[in-house]
């Protein structure tokens, strides 16, 4: 009985004389974080905190790999600006899923909240000197004058440079990344989008900057205005997108293999 | 050491505690109840005591008003220095005051130690086992956080459905309509004199009365409680087999009650205080308000309660089971004490615990909730993404902005209110998936007004490719009667 009453008292002697030696070094495990353990949700400005809980499920952790486009692509950053940026993210982007976040518009972050987040991004996302001398296409279609784009010469552009990878127009059956020309799929994207993903290019998942897609013909302004004009002109009749036909008569690559 | 002597003569002359206190410690208990099983209602003491003490430190600097409590709390938390580890002190001391509260009382109840003639002790310890849940919520109230608000609100509209009187309780337990500053007054006054002032008034009649009865003797089959035997067979099995009880059966419990203070330090070190949460703010609904550990199993009880039984079992199932407990030595007041020859009270002990332990780790990852954020920030799993189709990436879209995700799990993230859908393609058809979604069904709202058909037809798209490599999906049989020009083929020209 007395060899165990020691032995338990040297136990307890020991943990005591750690927690008095853990005591002495540093920050003990339980000590409160500094802050509150719980802010104000309107008073977080950190941008990894506000990126992680608004927009990495639709445009990915650490901005790559969503389903929605991947914010951090150095030229997708070289192509636009901070006021662009502010504007989608308060407001949501029309013809797309994008919603808009500011209190102002519905959503549920402050102004200061949108600076953080669009700040951050350029602080971590922005390298300048990305697009230098690559002359790309204005990023918006607005910019390159105001044309209105040519669908019949849009689809020719089409077959040169989309069909290798997208199948040819309205093809049944599986392509190699997918059919964009379903209606359900352009009733979904608003041209802008597709202009973007034509000129900057989707790395995380392979699809090519508007330089190579044919490798050695950079696309003109003028070819991704026309095909962008031409997807659009596709759009017609996506009402009818629910109507499923049986298997292997579905329109466009519908699945996983 | 003269001057000592004459001290204590002096005072023993006027105070006479020599004797009743000798005879106290001295007392002879039997020599089997000298047991690490009989140790846990000094240990529950000792909390008491702990929680005492800490709480009067706390409430040196605790502002006991609706606008200061959870600042008071920040300055706790991290300018006094040790502040936070008093804080983790009271808020583990309370936890642990609950389970070893219930285990004693468990103890108590296989042991038969409710029996003739200590009813009256176990009725106390009926209301010291409310009381301890009382300090325990309202402790859980003075932390004035997101969790305390609406915990009070819960316990307010509980309040509020009892019949004719629940609105006028109501204002009594708020003091007004709302919770507002006189509510957090009027819990700091219960939670530091009302309630802990009766606690010690119980507490000290409870072991007043195991002092004077003797401790329960250790049970053994066949040895049969009798109102006219019981006295006289105790008194000559103390006489017989009695130890002293200091220091005979002394040590366990002391032994006992400082492992216990070490592992409340222990948590408090490793683990840290108790929030507070977010600051107590109606206008913050990002916020999933959660009760306190001890009462989770409540929380889960009314989550899986269907509507029509909540106003019923909240009203009648406390009154049974508290009435119960307090009848139980009343009508069970004689007979067997093992636990041997009462199986039934082993059966409830064992049914309640798990039952208990069920509705606490439900209440710990609350399967019924939403995750609200789920949809803004859960990650859509990167496969998914790198093998869909345009279509299908459009599908992934919709199906976080429309917050699918807030009750649907993808790779194992996400909300649980809805089956887990990585391989949702197994189970339903395209069709199934369609009219799924449009019609909703088994608990799931219909989205059929909220979704535009691309959205509907894209969002099947993704779910269609949802399973696991190498395992088929779902397919509609019919379809295979079917001939390519949409005829319909008899079955037998099919099935060749």
């Amino acid at each position: 009985m007395m060899a165990r009453l020691r032995s338990s008292s040297l136990l307890l002697v020991s943990c005591i004389a750690s927690c008095i030696t853990m005591l002495g070094c540093g920050p003990l495990p339980g000590h409160p974080k500094p802050g509150p353990e719980v802010p104000r949700p309107d008073s977080v400005l950190d941008f990894a905190t506000l990126y992680r809980q608004n927009c990495s499920a639709c445009h990915g952790a650490g901005g790559m790999n969503g389903p929605s486009y991947p914010l951090a692509n150095p030229k997708y950053q070289a192509l636009v600006d901070e006021q662009f940026l502010h504007r989608v993210v308060a407001n949501g982007e029309p013809g797309t899923l994008m919603p808009a976040f500011a209190i102002s518009a519905g959503g549920s972050l402050t102004d200061e909240q949108v600076d953080a987040l669009v700040h951050g991004m350029r602080a971590a996302w922005y390298k300048p000197g990305t697009l230098d001398g690559a002359n790309p296409p204005p990023f918006r279609a607005a910019q390159a004058g105001n044309r209105m784009g040519d669908p019949a010469h849009g689809q020719q552009v089409y077959a040169t440079y989309c069909s290798g990878c997208h199948g040819a127009a309205g093809q049944a059956g599986k392509s190699k990344a997918g059919s964009i020309t379903e209606p359900a799929f352009l009733a979904l994207v608003s041209d802008q989008t597709l202009r973007t993903v034509i000129i900057a290019g989707r790395p995380d998942i392979g699809q090519p900057d508007w330089r190579n897609v044919l490798p050695g013909h950079p696309m003109s302004d003028q070819e991704v205005t026309d095909v962008v004009a031409w997807l659009s002109s596709q759009r017609a009749g996506a009402s009818e997108a629910t109507q499923k036909q049986p298997d292997g008569q579905k329109k466009g690559g519908g699945g996983l293999p | 050491m003269h001057w000592l002597k004459q001290t204590y003569d002096w005072f023993e002359r006027r105070l006479q505690l020599e004797g009743p206190i000798k005879e106290t410690v001295l007392h002879p208990v039997p020599k089997n109840t000298a047991s690490w099983w009989y140790v846990f209602g000094s240990a529950s003491f000792v909390l008491l005591m702990l929680q005492i003490a800490t709480g009067i430190l706390l409430a040196i600097v605790y502002v006991p008003s609706a606008g200061e409590a959870w600042n008071s709390l920040q300055v706790l938390n991290q300018q006094l220095p040790l502040g936070w580890f008093l804080r983790a002190m009271h808020g583990w001391g309370s936890n642990f005051m609950v389970a070893v509260v219930l285990i004693h009382m468990a103890q108590v109840f296989l042991f038969g130690a409710y029996k003739f003639p200590r009813e009256l002790t176990w009725i106390l310890g009926v209301f010291l086992l409310l009381m301890t849940l009382g300090m325990a919520f309202t402790g859980q109230v003075m932390r004035f956080d997101q969790d305390a608000y609406w915990g009070l609100g819960i316990g307010a509209s509980i309040v509020a459905r009892v019949p004719f009187v629940g609105g006028a309780l109501v204002n009594l337990l708020l003091g007004g309509p709302i919770i507002a500053g006189p509510t957090l007054t009027r819990f700091f006054a219960l939670h530091v004199f009302v309630i802990p002032g009766l606690m010690l008034a119980f507490a000290g009649l409870h072991i007043w009365m195991v002092i004077v009865l003797g401790i329960n003797d250790w049970p053994m089959p066949g040895r049969i409680v009798r109102r006219s035997t019981y006295v006289q067979e105790y008194k000559e099995l103390t006489h017989k087999e009695g130890i002293p009880f200091v220091p005979g059966a002394v040590w366990k419990d002391m032994m006992f009650s400082a492992a216990i203070l070490f592992a409340v330090a222990l948590c408090a070190t490793l683990l840290g205080p108790f929030g507070p949460t977010g600051v107590p703010d109606p206008t913050i609904i990002q916020t999933v308000p959660k009760p306190d550990f001890f009462f989770l199993w409540i929380y889960t009880i009314l989550s899986f309660l269907p509507e029509n039984l909540e106003t019923p079992f909240i009203l009648i199932a406390p009154i049974v089971g508290i009435g119960f407990l307090l009848a139980l030595p009343l009508f069970a007041g004689e007979g067997e004490k093992s636990w041997r020859r009462r199986p039934i009270a082993v059966l409830s002990i064992t049914v309640l615990a798990v039952g208990f332990a069920v509705c606490q780790n439900l209440g710990t990852y609350t399967p019924w909730s939403p995750e609200m954020q789920a949809w803004s920030g859960d990650t859509v799993p990167v496969r998914y993404v790198h093998t869909a189709t345009p279509l299908g990436r459009q599908g992934q879209i919709v199906f976080q902005e429309k917050q699918c995700r807030n009750c649907h799990m993808l790779g194992g993230v996400g909300g649980q209110r809805g089956p887990e859908l990585d391989g949702v393609a197994t189970r339903l058809t395209y069709d199934q998936l369609v009219h799924q979604v449009l019609q909703g069904g088994g608990n799931m709202p219909a989205y059929g007004k909220n979704l535009s058909p691309p959205q509907v037809t894209a969002l099947v798209s993704f779910l269609e490719t949802l399973h696991p490599e190498g395992q088929r999906p779902a397919q509609d049989a019919s379809q295979r009667y079917i001939s390519s020009s949409g005829e319909l083929d008899p079955p037998h020209s099919a099935s060749q």
